[in-house]
């Protein structure tokens, strides 16, 4: 275990200030502005005890719903020994982080941002250690102060007791002598056997009262004094411009203060990327500032604009960019991302029965519920950032970017993300904010784009068009395969990854090829999987049914040659659950998928899921899912609840995605604006039995995250379920499209 | 011109443009930010409060012709959070992100006002709101189980 540096520095005692100016706002819970009580005392830059015992864990990353800050805390209280009922999270500072020689973000690293998905070893070691040490620095200041040796400290649920002398004292009482504490080494955490919190218990995540009362701050919460709204339009073609607007025609308009042209002309200074990057060049835009965002909104639809729309235009419909997509598969491929042994020429030599087939997954927006939003309060020489981000350390390098101010004079306040899965990790939306805002220094300025503009201006799931081949040998079995992917920037994760190309199948190649587009693309959960899990499960399956082999027994046999046996037991697990093979109804009939998020095509990484989908098809064609199951493995697990739920959510989603999501394109324009025209699940819709089977955890060392795996397995285990029911094969999502009716 | 509402069992004086919808008159003037912004066009269900009762997109309401009635939003539904539905809310750990649930409080609520034992069938055709995290199975759990509990403590206590 690598045992964090806590410095002599961390342990000084500090009272927090309180400021008043705040009073009026509306504003998260952050450590500069959050009225304490008098004595409040930094155990450590991570911990803060109060005297009336409130304990607040500093946690390096916002709230997305993935319930990471709870499991932050958690870490920390297993070890601190606190009263959970007394924990509360509160986000670190990063310009403090900044101030202080990467005070926070030096010992968990820029991943830590989505901490409550995967749970990186070194967030991990990091949070038991900073609890620990507190906890032991509790004890040494009850010992030294009732004058007793440490060893005979008891610390619990928040209480440093002394049994044999009756004492006792509570955490908050101790916690400014603790602080003053220097030890002569850092306490060893426990081992996990001894945990009570972690693996045990699985509290309401710290959050969601907050939520069930409305009391909840998320980014389009946010109020400050003498803040002002603004409503953005961007470029309804993406890439166009801005070319005319009449502000004359809305100045009298009530409210109106102003317009932000946000021009990606303008220079800018260029950093050094973090690791994740993404799309986040500004887009031209106009913005109109008002009192309230109701009136700003009206403006800007009263406010009279003309955009050069750009090259964008030229594509007409969204079947020309799909054929387009089509006709790259048969040209030859820009990359080749794979190759073990010979499989092109295998395929090409004959004596092996081919099979081949063409699959398309289209452009899909996010549409976290929150709308696209945030605020910003930009001078000369400061920035403060009230914004719903998912990655805070690309967020830092946006902000120098679009502001040119050091890092040190940025802070970020973080309110809770009402939604992201992968909208907001790249960070466009921030450098609108800020773009708007710097148009006004020294008013905090609160963008809030509409349901509308957040769908065009997306940062969309690529669309992926793919060609696949393989070679059946006397067995069955694939001997070689051969996938050409073509699409925007194609990720082939989910695909270059899995066993199948890693070994199991002997040969294989796997090609990609850029299909240019205007339409800007980003991360979405499970960036590349999403696609590529729908496109291999589905193949695998038609290769099974050419064998003439039960797609379960065909998986078992392919997977008999992998060394991470996780894979079969989901399988097994999966299948014994959800009663593979069993007799069902006519129109009914049930799909297998498996697939893995977070492996880099090692055995024993990432998650592992297998899927079964209980599926019937009607005479008009309607698909009803009747049941969804999953098996998974992704070795241990911290906080059994937070699996769960995440593995529910995101079988739901990739139950959307597959059935329902698909954006469309009309002279470079994207035409669904709004949940009328892009339909979305409702409870109603939502299988009753969305079943979560624990069974196939193998206990392997590695916490893998949950939150992806589930939306790639959900579509191919439904299309493969339409197969057998029906005997047509859907190659292309959404599967509403795939006219299922009786002929 | 100020303007009355009735929220939450208060008067509360408005001055906002007529044609405001009161989604945005409860955010941004009355600084209720409980109730959330989530589409504009009535789909989503985010914005729901009680109209006199029952469950309403603020979001396509005028506030204009929201006077005189009562309006009750997710700040008013219960005294600390303690609504039989926000409790199994908690217990349940229903919210992922949590945006949306103010608004799916409401239309619960709203549905067992009306149907103290809601079938699920009564809970499909109701709940109409739209949850992107994924959290339909635990609602429908939570609505079930605050409903079994609304109805024990209305029950005659055996030995009275």
């Amino acid at each position: 275990m690598t045992t964090p540096l806590l410095s002599r520095r961390d342990f000084i005692v500090a009272a927090s200030a309180v400021g008043s100016g705040m009073a009026l706002a509306i504003v998260p819970r952050i450590p500069d502005a959050m009225p304490g009580p008098a004595t409040r005392s930094e155990l450590t830059p991570w911990i803060v005890i109060s005297a009336d015992d409130t304990i607040t864990i500093r946690v390096p990353g916002p709230e997305a719903g993935t319930g990471g800050t709870t499991q932050i805390c958690m870490l920390v209280a297993e070890e601190l020994q606190c009263d959970w009922a007394q924990v509360r999270a509160e986000p670190i500072s990063y310009k403090r982080n900044s101030r202080e020689g990467d005070l926070y973000i030096g010992q968990t690293g820029t991943w830590s941002t989505f901490a409550g998905g995967g749970h990186e070893p070194e967030i991990i070691a990091t949070m038991l250690q900073v609890g620990a040490s507190a906890r032991e620095r509790l004890r040494a200041a009850a010992a030294l102060r009732w004058n007793v040796s440490v060893g005979e400290i008891e610390a619990r649920a928040g209480l440093l007791t002394h049994e044999r002398t009756s004492r006792q004292a509570r955490f908050g009482e101790m916690a400014a002598a603790a602080a003053a504490i220097q030890l002569a080494q850092e306490p060893a955490p426990k081992p996990p056997a001894e945990w009570t919190l972690l693996r045990k218990l699985n509290p309401p995540r710290l959050h969601i009262r907050s939520v069930v009362d409305g009391s909840s701050v998320y980014g389009i919460d946010v109020c400050l004094p003498g803040m002002l709204y603004a409503a953005l339009v961007q470029s309804p073609v993406h890439g166009g411009k801005l070319k005319r607007f009449d502000f004359e025609a809305i100045r009298h308009m009530p409210g109106v203060m102003g317009v932000a042209i946000v021009d990606p002309s303008e220079p800018r200074i260029e950093l050094e990327k973090p690791a994740f990057w993404a799309h986040t060049t500004a887009q031209s835009g106009i913005a109109v500032v008002a009192k309230h965002y109701w009136q700003a909104r009206k403006a800007l639809e009263a406010l009279p604009l003309e955009w050069d729309p750009g090259s964008g235009v030229e594509w007409k419909n969204t079947e020309q960019i799909y054929q387009a997509a089509y006709a790259r598969l048969a040209e030859p491929a820009d990359e080749v991302v794979k190759e073990t042994g010979h499989a092109p020429k295998l395929i090409e030599q004959g004596g092996y029965a081919v099979i081949q087939a063409r699959y398309l997954t289209p452009l899909c927006e996010h549409a976290p519920m929150e709308p696209l939003n945030g605020t910003a309060l930009v001078t000369d020489d400061r920035v403060e950032i009230w914004h719903p981000l998912a990655m805070t350390s690309q967020a830092l390098v946006i902000a120098q970017e679009e502001t040119g101010v050091a890092p040190e004079n940025i802070e970020f306040h973080l309110p809770l993300v009402g939604g992201s899965f992968g909208r907001r990790v790249g960070g466009d939306d921030l450098r609108m904010v800020l773009a708007v805002a710097k148009k006004f220094p020294g008013t905090p300025i609160h963008v809030i784009w509409s349901r509308e503009e957040t769908f065009r201006q997306g940062r969309y799931r690529d669309l992926q068009a793919a060609r696949l081949v393989a070679a059946l040998g006397a067995d069955g079995l694939p001997q070689a395969l051969v996938a050409h992917v073509a699409g925007h920037d194609p990720v082939t994760h989910g695909l270059d990854d899995g066993p199948y190309v890693n070994g199991c199948i002997p040969n294989a190649r796997i090609e990609t090829s850029n299909v240019q587009m205007h339409i800007l693309t980003g991360q979405f959960r499970g960036p590349g999987y999403n696609s590529q899990c729908f496109i291999i499960e589905s193949f695998i399956d038609e290769c099974a049914a050419r064998a003439h082999i039960d797609p379960l027994e065909y998986r078992l046999r392919i997977f008999s040659k992998w060394p991470d046996p996780g894979w079969q037991a989901c399988l097994r697990e999966v299948a014994a659950r959800a009663g593979w093979g069993r007799k069902l109804p006519a129109r009914h009939a049930q799909g297998l998928a498996i697939g893995n998020w977070g492996t880099s095509g090692a055995p024993r990484e990432g998650t592992t899921a297998a899927a079964v989908a209980t599926v019937e098809v009607a005479e008009t064609g309607d698909i009803v899912v009747h049941a969804l199951d999953l098996a998974f493995d992704c070795g241990q697990i911290l906080n059994v609840d937070a699996v769960r739920a995440q593995l529910q959510g995101s079988m739901i989603f990739g139950l959307n995605v597959c059935l329902n999501e698909e954006l469309n394109v009309e002279n470079g324009r994207i035409v669904e604006g709004n949940f009328d025209r892009y339909p979305m699940l409702r409870i109603a819709n939502v299988p009753r039995e969305i079943n979560v089977h624990m069974g196939a955890l193998s206990g392997h060392a590695r916490y893998g995250g949950t939150g992806e795996v589930g939306v790639g397995v959900v579509g191919p285990a439904v299309a493969n379920a339409i197969f057998r029911a029906t005997g047509k094969r859907i190659r292309a999502m959404p599967f509403r499209n795939a006219g299922l009716q009786d002929t | 011109m100020k303007t009355q509402l009735r929220v939450n069992g208060e008067p509360r004086a408005i001055e906002a443009d007529s044609d405001t919808p009161l989604l945005w008159v409860l955010r941004d003037h009355l600084r209720m930010t409980g109730t959330k912004f989530g589409c504009g066009i009535g789909q989503c269900g985010a914005c729901t409060v009680h109209m006199n009762g029952v469950a309403t997109r603020s979001c396509l309401v005028p506030f204009a012709s929201a006077i005189g009635t009562n309006i009750t939003t997710i700040e008013g539904l219960s005294r600390n959070g303690t609504h039989p539905l926000q409790r199994a809310w908690l217990e349940d750990n229903v919210p992922q992100c949590g945006y949306c649930q103010a608004g799916m409080l409401m239309a619960a609520a709203a549905l067992l006002h009306q149907h103290g034992s809601p079938t699920d069938e009564q809970i499909d055709s109701f709940i109409t709101n739209i949850c992107r995290c994924g959290t339909y199975p635990r609602i429908r759990a939570a609505i079930h189980k605050a409903a079994a509990r609304i109805r024990a403590a209305q029950e005659p206590h055996p030995h009275s």
